[in-house]
């Protein structure tokens, strides 16, 4: 081989790393998806003996939540999850109870509306089936930390009021997936339309060994159980660990979805 | 903080592509060629495998309920790196705990419970149960741990000790109702759960608690015994 001025090289390797920097960070996002840099996740309720912080690193999160029409193809591809065939250990009873029939969504399930009444179980298989992963608590909870215009929602105060808004009304009939404002990232409806599955929901709120399982239900819903919170004015992070760590795999509830992840 | 910081323009890069791209413009022309090689070259390094594995594409078996656990279809490892699915466990009734070798207070406590459930047994009863310890800690409690673990408790053959990977083991305990963390001192706070399976892997009991009273359990296993005898006739 010919040989390189060592000028010229040096360039080609700096402008090969700019370009690869660049290459990294769009084209292996797939469509539907938005590149979420990573960070750190300050757990918002941890006790003395958790983790400070989480790094995360850079993954792909679904824009939108998934909608009834994906999650029938996903059914119609899939029939031992059709409503009729899944098993019991999979998914409570009320399994996609809000739509027509096994493969018919019908007027309670508006196509572009995002499945509800779906386990754990079921979001994780459909994950899957897409070739993707449901997020876990820190990557979901850093994405929905941002504001409308900032990383940290903290210091967006119309977004701090609208999630307010948000977790302190009655349930509104669901709208369309992608109607929310989209946030810092990118994403969409993280707030503001239904809570969502993520792949760790079980290791929310465990307070130690010594306490039964009985004891830990009990504490979501005392006073005290917000001593543990890095910021008691974050009320709505507050309601998704409450939240999470009443739920259990099986559970399909008229107000729980699911998004995916993927690693990059 | 610095991600506070942050405009919107700049996300959509990474920080060092931000930086060297102005003026890695201006010469990519004459470099195009090397440049797109570099690129795919780039491309490739850092993909990473798909992120998840494609779902089993194993037959279900028809012969467990829908309540069954042994449906699952998740690969564990025992301490003797025998591979194994919760469905070879069928056939006589387990019970289950997750736990991890290297705690030092509840784990201790919960084997203790299950060695005390074992002796509250009639002795006939105790070869024809199983008792399974599925751990949470799948980067320290390798099968050769656990082994180790089996050596230092003196625990028999009808005690099956599971090593599996991060997502069974999260589903596993979904299924179990067990809660989870790992702490940042290594340590795991979790849920202190006995859970008896029937000899089809369905939940029939379960003790919440350290140091409970076990007799429920020992009499849940007689039952599923007496029946199973019963049956066989």
């Amino acid at each position: 081989m010919k040989r390189v001025h060592p000028i010229a090289f040096g360039l080609l390797i700096l402008a090969a790393g700019a370009w690869g920097g660049l290459a990294l960070a769009e084209p292996t996002v797939p469509t539907g998806m938005v590149l979420i840099h990573g960070g750190t996740f300050k757990p918002m309720f941890r006790s003395t003996a958790d983790f400070k912080e989480v790094e995360v690193k850079p993954f792909c999160l679904d824009q939108l939540p998934v909608t009834n029409e994906e999650f029938l193809r996903f059914v119609q591809a899939n029939p031992r999850w059709q409503r009729s065939a899944v098993k019991r250990l999979f998914a409570g009873a009320t399994y996609l109870k809000h739509w027509a029939g096994d493969l018919e969504l019908g007027p309670e399930a508006p196509p572009r509306a995002p499945v509800t009444f779906v386990s754990w179980f079921a979001a994780k298989a459909y994950a899957q089936w897409a070739g993707k992963r449901l997020p876990t608590t820190a990557e979901w909870e850093l994405t929905a930390a941002a504001g409308y215009t900032n990383a940290n929602g903290e210091l967006d105060a119309e977004f701090r009021r609208d999630l307010l808004a948000w977790y302190s009304s009655a349930m509104q009939p669901l709208n369309h997936v992608g109607s929310g404002r989209t946030n810092f990232w990118g994403v969409s409806d993280l707030h503001g339309l239904v809570w969502e599955w993520v792949a760790d929901f079980n290791t929310s709120m465990v307070t130690g060994d010594a306490r039964g399982d009985t004891g830990l239900d009990r504490q979501l819903f005392c006073g005290s159980g917000s001593l543990g919170a890095r910021d008691v004015s974050d009320y709505a992070a507050f309601m998704r660990y409450g939240f999470r760590s009443s739920l259990k795999a099986d559970y399909c509830v008229h107000n729980l979805g699911f998004r995916c992840a993927k690693d990059l | 903080m610095k991600g506070n910081q942050t405009s919107r323009q700049d996300r959509s890069l990474n920080p060092a592509g931000s930086r060297m791209f102005s003026w890695s413009r201006t010469i990519q022309s004459g470099l195009g060629f090397l440049l797109l090689v570099a690129l795919t070259a780039c491309d490739t390094t850092h993909e990473k495998p798909a992120c998840c594995a494609q779902p089993n594409a194993v037959a279900e078996r028809a012969d467990f309920s829908d309540e069954s656990l042994y449906q699952v279809e998740s690969v564990w490892t025992t301490d003797t790196k025998q591979r194994i699915k919760l469905a070879d466990l069928q056939g006589r009734p387990q019970v289950v705990v997750m736990f991890f070798a290297s705690c030092q207070y509840a784990c201790p406590i919960l084997v203790h419970d299950l060695t005390r459930i074992e002796a509250a047994l009639p002795a006939e009863l105790r070869g024809k149960t199983g008792f399974t310890l599925v751990t949470f800690d799948t980067k320290r409690d390798t099968p050769a741990a656990l082994a180790k673990f089996r050596k230092l408790r003196h625990l028999p053959a009808n005690w099956t000790l599971l090593h599996g990977g991060d997502d069974d083991v999260l589903e596993l305990a979904a299924l179990l109702g067990v809660k989870y963390k790992q702490e940042a001192s290594g340590q795991f706070a979790h849920s202190n759960l006995i859970t008896v399976l029937n000899q089809r892997g369905e939940i029939v009991h379960q003790t919440t608690g350290l140091g409970q009273d076990i007799q429920p359990a020992v009499r849940k296993l007689q039952e599923l015994l007496a029946t199973a005898h019963a049956s066989a006739k």
